[in-house]
């Protein structure tokens, strides 16, 4: 996923949003610009209340936004149109079956709404997920639940998957489960995933690209390797009034007593040369996990967002 | 507009309210038996049964078809598939529409025929007994409308408990009224001039209560 501006709407991606914004009483979405990439993995990670739903249900087209343009597949896409529908399985924390009807009626009724539903596959995912037909949904736990709607979704073999935090609150055998499911589509190169978590760690198994949100604005997107290769944490030792070298893309600097902690987003290895003929001690280089890099991304897009 | 995903939907929210409508449709056509049977006592029963089960199944079916799609987000589950707000819209107000019509329609007819097959029945009566199930009816059309616009259950028991009131303020103009109130002793169905004003007045109210239901369904710009 990379972000982008002033581009037209023609677009080879498999999805595109161009400058939305949605404004609600306590929060907005400010000119998110995203194009994914069809064929990816696309991790997208913020906080809670980051805007993160928002933005899935402004590409399902649940959600009007204020501003802006989103295509899907190729195809313009609201709440008035249902044809690149067709070819996208959307997933919400929050979306729920009919409680007092059984699996094999959600079965039957989305089958009877999508000609590519295949049901061998479903039943596969049944064995697999260990679901039971006719259970009826009310009965289900909160990880069956989630399984049944993702069997719901993999069975009509959508060209895009829009995954809006599926792994929420199942135990690590249920979440095992479905992200192994997910591997196994991710396998199928001609799919295209976009998937929120506030878990770095899902997101980091699966994904090709990932984009940081917070607040309702776009902190960070880039390729999934590229973000661990350019973040880099230092740890320098250094003697009292230490001027620091200039350090390109510096995103955090902390002193404890003589210790001094820097991360920098644009990692290169002169750099460690420049610390230490700087008179400091390099005391370590670390490559930051991705939810490391999260968390420095965030607090330095708040900080810059308040100054 | 998708005519098969408009079919698939009607079809599944009538599958989804198949029992209180069961219910409804019994416990209706049961106060027409208790409305029909002898004595001024059995009578009164009757027609307070017939008005609380058409009140009854307003508010439920109400509930079940169109407010629990908001509140238990069975909504974000039926958008997420390649359906318009469009073919949601027309699906979802015939449904409703459909489902509270079967037992007012099914209390309604069995009123007709047995007032025409009894024979101690004032097939006059009929003419008072449209305009009362009509006025439930246009009542209805207001709850569908005020559930649309507000997605709210308490907004939607205001407007019934209104409609209640009106109802039988309504009722009691009816029978003051010195046309309508003969007409329960009438061995013949008639419709006075002041029956039809009455019925269009009531129709009039329906048609633009399910226009507004729709215009509003189909110009809500956030699904969720």
């Amino acid at each position: 996923m990379s972000t982008t501006r002033n581009q037209p709407l023609q677009t080879t991606a498999a999805a595109s949003l161009r400058g939305i914004a949605k404004t609600y009483k306590h929060f907005r979405l400010s000119k998110i610009d995203l194009e994914i990439e069809p064929g990816t993995v696309n991790g997208l990670i913020g906080p809670n209340g980051a805007g993160k739903s928002t933005i899935m249900r402004i590409m399902m087209g649940l959600v009007t936004p204020d501003q802006g343009t989103v295509s899907v597949l190729g195809q313009p896409i609201s709440s008035r149109e249902a044809n690149a529908k067709k070819d996208i399985g959307f997933f919400s924390d929050d979306m729920r079956l009919y409680k007092s009807e059984s699996i094999a009626f959600h079965m039957q009724f989305v089958r009877s709404l999508f000609p590519s539903w295949d049901e061998d596959y479903a039943q596969q995912l049944l064995d697999r997920f260990g679901l039971i037909a006719q259970q009826k949904v009310n009965g289900l736990s909160h990880g069956q639940r989630v399984k049944a709607l993702l069997l719901l979704i993999l069975a009509r073999r959508p060209k895009l998957l829009i995954l809006d935090e599926p792994t929420n609150g199942l135990d690590p055998v249920a979440k095992q489960e479905v992200l192994s499911e997910l591997m196994k589509i991710v396998s199928d190169e001609t799919r295209t995933i976009l998937y929120s978590s506030h878990n770095t760690q899902d997101v980091e198994q699966i994904s090709d690209t990932i984009t940081f949100i917070d607040r309702g604005r776009v902190i960070a997107s880039n390729n999934r390797d590229e973000f661990v290769d350019s973040w880099r944490r230092f740890k320098l030792q250094v003697p009292p009034n230490w001027q620091a070298p200039s350090i390109d893309g510096l995103r955090t600097d902390s002193t404890f007593g003589n210790l001094r902690v820097m991360t920098t987003d644009r990692y290169q290895t002169e750099v460690e040369n420049r610390l230490q003929s700087s008179g400091a001690t390099l005391e370590a280089s670390e490559v930051m996990t991705l939810e490391e890099i999260f968390v420095a991304a965030v607090v330095r897009g708040r900080e810059e967002k308040q100054s | 507009m998708n005519s098969q995903a408009i079919q698939i939907l009607f079809l599944k929210d009538l599958f989804l309210s198949r029992w209180p409508m069961f219910g409804y449709l019994m416990g209706g056509l049961l106060s027409v038996v208790v409305a029909c049977l002898p004595g001024e006592t059995a009578g009164f029963i009757g027609f307070i049964l017939m008005v609380t089960v058409t009140i009854a199944a307003g508010i439920h079916l109400i509930g079940v078809l169109l407010l629990a799609e908001s509140v238990d987000m069975t909504r974000t589950f039926v958008m997420s598939l390649p359906v318009s707000l469009l073919d949601y819209s027309i699906a979802k107000i015939s449904v409703v529409l459909v489902a509270f019509l079967i037992p007012w329609l099914g209390m309604l007819a069995s009123l007709t025929v047995l007032n025409s097959v009894m024979p101690e029945a004032k097939p006059g009566a009929l003419a008072f007994l449209t305009l009362m199930f009509l006025f439930m009816l246009a009542g209805f059309c207001l709850q569908l409308v005020t559930a649309v616009v507000t997605e709210s259950v308490g907004w939607t028991i205001v407007v019934v408990v209104l409609g209640n009131v009106l109802l039988n303020l309504f009722l009691k103009t009816l029978w003051e009224h010195p046309v309508i109130s003969e007409l329960h002793k009438s061995e013949v169905l008639s419709w006075p001039p002041v029956v039809l004003q009455i019925m269009a007045i009531e129709v009039f109210v329906i048609l633009v209560a399910l226009g507004l239901a729709f215009l509003f369904q189909i110009r809500r710009r956030d699904l969720v």
